[in-house]
């Protein structure tokens, strides 16, 4: 009678135990997760300023002396898709992710491609104070994306491997915390277009 | 050149990596490395800077390198603002001047000025780069660094004050140990509340004192006053703050 009693309670003990565990690092990956929500919603709001830059630009250089229309074609273009590309904060899969960032990183060359035409074929429109300040715009834009990439990344990797973790994952599966996709490097465009200069 | 030199300024940070060489954190808000300014004009400018810190929690740093180790001058001051952390945390009001100073195994000089988050809006990237363009560039091609800064700084000044007030600042720390001390005297008193009813039900246990010596113990609270001591002449530290990539950068 005693000894299954003190049975008993130890293991209820035990799955308490187990229970407060569980509770404390589930909301440990809460909050992990939250901050990956952040920085990801800086991330946006980055490339966001750089989307509402590109029809200042556009508009700019348009009013320009005989400035052929289709030279920011690519951009709009690129542009236009990047914003059908809608990621939803709360499923920041790899695919997901890479996704948003196949579409940005189109406007990214595209950009920088139009740009250098730009200042090749007119020296004249490149030079003026209007154009010369959205450069300056998006530079600072540019910088900013890097900023923010940088800082969802690093919110990622610390979610990333609290998840996947041992005993962690185990709350993880329970719990349905998913792995994250990161912002990679290697595609083309976070590199500048290849321009030659002959 | 120029248009190659145009392409490289549109991605400045490529992958701004966290391979960025960065000084070391200093405890000093006018850092020479490049050894260009006399001490008298370090001092003045270590003094002005430290006493605007004081008065309005803004923190500027200025930093003159002779080397960038090849990487950006736009990454390396953005690094060295998000590490050292220049400005407040609650504010993220820091600002930093860089300057690559010319040299004559590095003959490009660069100039770079990043905003903290909190003075994005203060200090736009255009005004970033006027200054940089009409203020700094003139007299850094002639050579003098302390003209380029202290005109710089003329600009700077007067901008960022309108932003953060130290009284300000302080309002807001007194809020937080308010707000602090409140929660600290609620948990105790919910505490004690607890401790007084289970007396009351089973006072035998206190009789027995089975509670063990000690007795209830309260944590020493953790607020650290903060080391934003209001010292004439000694740098309180940097506060924490956080940069995002705002600025401009220039060439000379």
């Amino acid at each position: 009678m005693k000894k299954s009693m003190i049975a008993i309670f130890a293991i209820v003990a035990v799955v308490m135990l187990l229970a407060l565990w569980g509770v404390s690092v589930n909301n440990r990956m809460v909050t992990q997760d939250e901050a990956v929500s952040k920085a990801w919603s800086q991330v946006e709001n980055v490339y966001q300023r750089r989307n509402d830059l590109i029809p200042q630009l556009v508009n700019t250089v348009k009013g320009a002396a005989n400035f052929e229309s289709n030279t920011f074609t690519a951009v709009v273009e690129a542009r236009s898709r990047a914003t059908a590309v809608n990621i939803d904060a709360n499923n920041l899969s790899e695919q997901n992710v890479a996704a948003f960032q196949k579409a940005q990183d189109e406007i990214t060359s595209a950009l920088g491609h139009a740009l250098t035409v730009t200042v090749e074929r007119y020296p004249d429109l490149a030079a003026t104070q209007a154009f010369r300040d959205l450069q300056t715009q998006l530079e600072g834009t540019e910088n900013r994306i890097s900023v923010e990439r940088m800082n969802f990344n690093n919110a990622v990797q610390s979610y990333n491997t609290m998840i996947r973790r041992f005993p962690n994952s185990v709350i993880a599966a329970i719990a349905g915390f998913e792995k994250k996709g990161y912002f990679t490097s290697i595609s083309g465009a976070e590199t500048p277009v290849e321009v030659s200069f002959d | 050149m120029r248009r190659l030199a145009f392409l490289f300024f549109l991605f400045p940070v490529l992958l701004f990596a966290q391979q960025e060489w960065t000084p070391p954190k200093s405890d000093r808000l006018v850092n020479d490395y490049s050894e260009i300014l006399t001490l008298e004009q370090r001092d003045v400018l270590e003094k002005k800077l430290l006493d605007f810190s004081d008065t309005t929690s803004n923190q500027i740093v200025v930093v003159i390198t002779p080397t960038l180790y090849g990487d950006e001058i736009v990454a390396v001051g953005q690094c060295i603002g998000q590490s050292w952390g220049v400005g407040q945390s609650e504010f993220d009001n820091g600002l930093v001047i860089i300057i690559k100073s010319k040299t004559t195994e590095e003959p490009d000089g660069q100039v770079a000025i990043l905003t903290g988050y909190g003075l994005e809006a203060a200090f736009p990237d255009i005004f970033c780069r006027r200054i940089i363009n009409d203020y700094m560039i003139p007299p850094l091609s002639e050579g003098d660094y302390y003209r380029a800064i202290v005109s710089a700084l003329d600009i700077i000044l007067p901008v960022a004050v309108g932003e953060y007030s130290y009284a300000q600042y302080q309002k807001d720390e007194t809020k937080n140990l308010l707000v602090g001390l409140l929660v600290a005297f609620g948990l105790l008193g919910l505490f004690l509340f607890v401790l007084i009813r289970y007396a009351k039900k089973h006072p035998n246990q206190f009789r027995n004192n089975t509670f063990g010596g000690g007795g209830p113990w309260i944590g020493g609270g953790g607020y650290g006053g903060g080391s934003w001591g209001g010292g004439s002449n000694s740098f309180g530290g940097f506060g924490g703050g956080s940069f995002g990539g705002g600025g401009a950068s220039g060439r000379f």
